[in-house]
């Protein structure tokens, strides 16, 4: 066993060798410090290098005209600036991508935390694995050569059937609701009679309503396919990923004790979910939502290539079948004329717009941060 | 303070200051030279005293057990011996804790050195997730001069000494988390003896095991003695009289009784440790 | 609200959330399908006469005595549409001056589409653009092409309340009863006889470099140009990522410098992929003067900085989730801090942190905003490793962005724009499955 008469190693240090000890433990500890700080100045470089290009932008032209006139003519003799249009641009797809990712995003994430077993749990993860890592190129390049060409084509009978396959269960479900709400105060024996006839009469009103909204959407002629409605959707399923992982991670974090005592009280799994955890996860979700906003803002290849890329807003604004621009796709496509001319207005206003960009997703960024911290502070304490 | 702290100091115990030496005494042993000693020593968390002013004496060779309800500070006292409290942030020590007559909290102690010398076995079985061979000659590679033949006798004669040789010679290449709960905290105490510790610290070894494997590592704490002062932290009372020559009580953080087992678990002096003891409280 | 109805709107939320997940499914098979179809067009296709020769003649491959000997057979098979056309010629030159005015544009239409389904006349010069040295490669481009010299193209505008419409003459009827009018007819029935149309299986299509703008030949300088930009990438990420997450799991003691590095590597997160590409132009190019221009290193930096946040997450995420007794044990044994990271820490959370990287390689290699302006040209030749330095290069990624909307004849290279997809989309999923295996692996050694 231990070994008798071998000779035991001083515990204590020289002066030197303590010395050295705490010099090599301090230069170890500064070099990983330093280097961790070259990744965090980074931001900084980042922030000071778009500025100091965007400056001159504001110094030349002033901001007035940027922000606020819609005329983008930055190759004429007397150029124009207003970035108005493209500013609207970037808000109109995003809005479209979130319309279209939110309520499928989170649907699909309570459906993940709460709904589905383990095994398909494990099936559906990848899914949104591999919809986040294709390149947004690949979007890009469906959305121009598969989307578009589609809705040029047939685009009205598609937005016809959408309108009926979104609107006919939902109307149905309202009618169930406001019916069953309506008739709980009538007494028994007249009840069964006038729920019937209720039903019967919403439900003409519903078709006939559906039938209309569903003729005008196949009689829409899309000039381009290539448009805001296009983006949007492909800018939504972009987002889906990050609005599903983000919020099913903020579902999880809301405790089982919350459900269970739901649940206890009698409530359906609808009741216990919509009532009780999804208000508690709210904060998260919003971040979710947040985090999805960033990632469709800051998209370029699928709104470069798909958008059409014509600096106006549509009309009326919400129009979503005419083509827009965006500040990423202005950027990227103005850049390849502009970069020979550095100096120039028109090579500075590319990097005054990624200075809205950058401070748009810094905004976005820290209020998500901060909606996540102070919903993990306050279920922790 | 003993200036040659390199060797473990010899020191008697002074007999009268200590009523636990009396019982020692009454048994008419020998008296042992103390390896470890804390005087007035207290270990803080920020503000929070987790360890309160113990002083107690642990003999060479011998088995100390330091019982007590969880969180009464034993783990913090034993982990105060081998330094790994200063892992924790705002984790500080008043008072002194000597070790072969040398303060272990002294400014020009080698942690290192000290690890080395005092090996820790944890509560839960912790081998790294790597062969069997490689997790014994983890301390011996750390601290080299070791050739390659001389490495296998060590990582051979640590699995003998902790009692797993016979079961895993023919593995010594598999990863050892394929071993079984008990063999695998058998496997930590023969890591820990590869680096030829003087001193073992226990924390809890067997809280994770099975009734089996429990009586495996008991048995084996019974080989080790003599060879090693072996300082084991333990919740289970019945293990703590089988295994120790001596017994600590610690209450929320103060030493309420130490002495021989025998005396402790037969005829204590304090009514906390009689309660404890009997199951009325803890 | 009664029991029923309560269980129903139950149902309804259950099964919407259901479809919501079929949606999210079916969306990606939509996507994926036409990619893999159309993609795998690009390699397996029928190839006419025309692919062989090139084959042969670019690359010296294929038999040539078969390649011959079809090239031929072919020609003969040619010859009397030729003949036709030389005869009116003939018949023209020796009649009225109205008939040769009326024939001029139709005939020159005719011969001119013809060269483009068959490659110049016989006998002709040879043209100065590869295009128009060769014929239809592709049966299906053939086919397209084919129709074009049996119809001609003509815009209706009559009813004036709708847009023009495209209407298909054939051109059979405007030489009615000259002796072009029989070539049609010919051509139709005998068009696998002049073309040889051939299963093929064109793998070089990944190795070989392009010619006269990707109308011919493979995608070999994107697939290298790809690869180098990700492995450059990774190069710089990696090591940097790694030694910040170790610092900020492992070093670290919680402060407000260490809030505010966490901050400023989230925003780092967070920053468009464009404005690393401005960046990349304003800071490594304009600024440190990396390289004159855009080069592979430029690219490689924006890339690397754009990744770095993934790297340090996932590794400090595989670092935190390595259980604390490890380190402890380590410790215990005497060893120092730096030794425990290095040889249990690092090696215990690889897995993790290979996952991350293995992620992160995949996003390096399919972005596209923050080459543009630091590395990608649309066309050049394949790299040496020392000309990464100085030199951009032609991307996967960039490249089908620049196919498929700024090249001039975006449908003739349909198929590479497919081909360039399906290489980049298999690369990054193939990234992705390794590391979904990775993180399969690292679930079941926890659970032992």
């Amino acid at each position: 066993m231990s070994r008798p008469g071998r000779e035991l190693p001083s515990l204590l240090l020289s002066h030197t060798a303590r010395r050295r000890q705490r010099l090599t433990a301090a230069l170890g500890t500064g070099f990983l410090l330093t280097v961790t700080s070259l990744s965090a100045l980074a931001v900084f470089f980042i922030f000071y290098f778009i500025a100091r290009d965007a400056w001159p932008f504001f110094r030349l032209e002033g901001a007035r005209e940027f922000f606020t006139s819609m005329r983008w003519y930055p190759s004429a003799g007397s150029a124009e600036f207003g970035a108005r249009a493209i500013l609207v641009g970037s808000g109109l797809v995003t809005l479209g991508a979130i319309v279209v990712a939110v309520p499928l995003g989170v649907t699909a994430a309570v459906c993940l935390s709460d709904v589905l077993p383990f095994s398909v749990r494990q099936v559906v993860k990848p899914v949104i694995e591999i919809l986040a890592a294709i390149p947004s190129v690949a979007y890009g390049f469906f959305a121009l050569v598969v989307l578009a060409p589609l809705l040029q084509q047939s685009g009205g009978p598609i937005l016809g059937l959408m309108v009926w396959i979104i609107g006919a269960p939902l109307a149905a479900l309202a009618i169930l609701v406001v019916v069953d709400l309506a008739t709980d105060k009538l007494s028994d024996r007249s009840r069964s009679r006038v729920r019937v006839l209720a039903f019967g009469v919403l439900s003409a009103v519903a078709v006939a309503a559906l039938a209309v909204a569903g003729k005008a959407a196949s009689g829409l002629v899309i000039s381009s396919g290539t448009n805001a409605l296009n983006v949007s959707l492909i800018l939504g399923i972009m987002a889906l990923p990050t609005v599903v992982s983000v919020s099913e991670d903020a579902l999880q974090a809301v405790g089982r004790d919350l459900r269970e005592g739901s649940y206890a009280l009698g409530a359906t799994r609808a009741e216990t979910l919509l009532r009780t955890v999804i208000p508690a996860a709210s904060s998260g979700i919003l971040a979710a939502v947040i985090l999805g906003v960033m990632r469709a803002v800051g998209e370029t290849m699928v709104v470069w290539m798909a958008s059409g890329n014509a600096a106006q807003i549509p009309h009326p604004w919400y129009n979503l079948l005419e083509p827009v621009r965006t500040l990423t796709a202005t950027i990227a496509g103005d850049m390849g004329e502009a970069d020979h001319v550095t100096g120039s207005a028109r090579y500075h206003v590319l990097f005054a717009m990624a200075l809205c960009l950058l401070v748009f997703s810094f905004a976005c960024n820290t209020s998500s941060e901060w909606i996540i911290r102070r919903a993990r502070k306050k279920a922790g304490g | 303070m003993c200036a040659e702290a390199s060797l473990p100091a010899i020191r008697l115990m002074v007999e009268m200051q200590n009523p636990a030496v009396e019982g020692c005494e009454k048994r008419s042993e020998p008296a042992l030279p103390s390896h470890v000693e804390t005087r007035d020593f207290s270990v803080f968390y920020r503000t929070n005293q987790a360890v309160k002013r113990v002083s107690l004496q642990m003999s060479a060779g011998r088995v100390t057990a330091i019982i007590g309800p969880s969180g009464c500070g034993k783990s913090t006292l034993l982990r105060a011996i081998n330094r790994m409290n200063d892992l924790v942030p705002g984790c500080h020590t008043e008072g002194e804790l000597l070790f072969g007559g040398q303060d272990l909290y002294s400014p020009d102690v080698d942690v290192v050195t000290l690890r080395r010398r005092v090996g820790m076995v944890f509560q839960k079985p912790n081998p790294f997730p790597k062969s069997i061979f490689d997790n014994v000659a983890y301390g011996p590679r750390l601290h080299g001069g070791v050739s390659r033949g001389g490495l296998a006798e060590t990582v051979e004669r640590s699995l003998v000494d902790a009692a797993l040789w016979y079961e895993v010679k023919d593995r010594l290449h598999e990863n050892a988390l394929g071993l079984s709960g008990g063999q695998q905290q058998r496997l930590c105490i023969a890591r820990a003896l590869a680096v030829q510790p003087e001193i073992l610290l226990m924390d809890e070894p067997t809280s994770a095991l099975d009734p089996r494997a429990t009586s495996r590592i008991e048995d084996l704490i019974a080989e080790l003695k003599g060879h090693y002062t072996i300082i084991i932290v333990t919740h289970n009372m019945q293990q703590a009289a089988r295994v120790s020559d001596y017994t600590a009580f610690m209450y929320e953080g103060n030493l309420v009784e130490f002495g021989a087992t025998t005396q402790v678990f037969s005829t204590p002096r304090q009514k906390q440790t009689e309660d404890y003891i009997t199951g009325r409280f803890g | 609200m009664r029991l029923q109805t309560r269980k129903i709107l139950d149902r309804a939320f259950t099964g919407s959330g259901v479809l919501a997940i079929i949606l999210m499914t079916a969306a990606l098979l939509i996507l994926l399908t036409p990619m893999f179809v159309r993609g795998s067009g690009a390699i397996f296709f029928t190839a006419t006469v025309e692919h062989r020769r090139i084959m042969l003649e670019k690359f010296d491959r294929g038999d040539r005595d078969a390649v011959e000997r079809d090239i031929r057979s072919a020609r003969a098979a040619r010859e009397p549409v030729y003949r036709a056309i030389a005869e009116f010629e003939r018949q023209l030159a020796a009649g009225d001056a109205a008939p040769r005015r009326l024939y001029a544009t139709p005939l020159k239409d005719v011969k001119k589409a013809l060269s483009v389904l068959f490659g110049p006349e016989p006998g002709r010069p040879r043209p100065m653009l590869m295009r128009d040295q060769y014929g239809q490669a592709r049966w299906d481009r053939a086919q397209v092409k084919l129709a074009r010299v049996l119809c001609r193209e003509e815009w209706d505008y009559s009813n004036p309340a709708k847009a023009g419409v495209l209407v298909l003459k054939p051109r059979a009827a405007d030489f009615a009863g000259t002796p072009v009018a029989e070539i049609f007819p010919y051509l139709q029935q005998n068009a696998d006889r002049m073309l040889l149309p051939r299963r093929t299986v064109y793998w070089q299509f990944l190795t070989d470099v392009s010619f006269d703008s990707h109308f011919f030949g493979g995608i070999w300088p994107e697939i290298l140009g790809t690869l180098y930009l990700t492995l450059g990438a990774m190069m710089l990420a990696i090591p940097m990522g790694l030694i910040a997450a170790i610092y900020l799991t492992e070093y670290a003691t919680e402060s407000r410098l260490l809030d505010l590095l966490r901050t400023c590597i989230s925003t780092l997160a967070g920053v468009p992929s464009i404005v690393f590409g401005l960046f990349g132009l304003a800071f490594f190019i304009n600024t440190l003067n990396v390289s004159p221009s855009k080069s592979v290193l430029a690219g490689s930096m924006t890339l690397a900085l754009m990744i770095l946040p993934t790297v340090i997450r996932a590794s400090e995420e595989a670092l935190r989730a390595v259980p604390r007794t490890y380190k402890e044990a380590a410790l215990s044994l005497g060893a120092g801090r730096w030794h425990a990271v290095w040889t249990i820490m690092l090696p215990a959370a690889l897995p993790g942190i290979l996952t991350g990287i293995v992620i992160s390689m995949g996003r390096a290699a399919g972005e596209t905003a923050p080459i543009i302006f630091t590395a990608a040209v649309s066309v050049g030749k394949p790299l040496a490793v020392w000309e990464t330095l100085t030199q951009p290069t032609p991307a996967l990624s960039w490249n089908i962005f620049n196919l498929a909307t700024e090249h001039e004849a975006v449908d003739e290279v349909r198929h590479v724009q497919y081909g360039l997809v399906l290489v980049l989309v298999s690369l990054v999923l193939v990234l992705n499955l390794v590391a979904i295996l990775l993180r399969a692996r690292i679930a079941k050694r926890m659970r032992v």
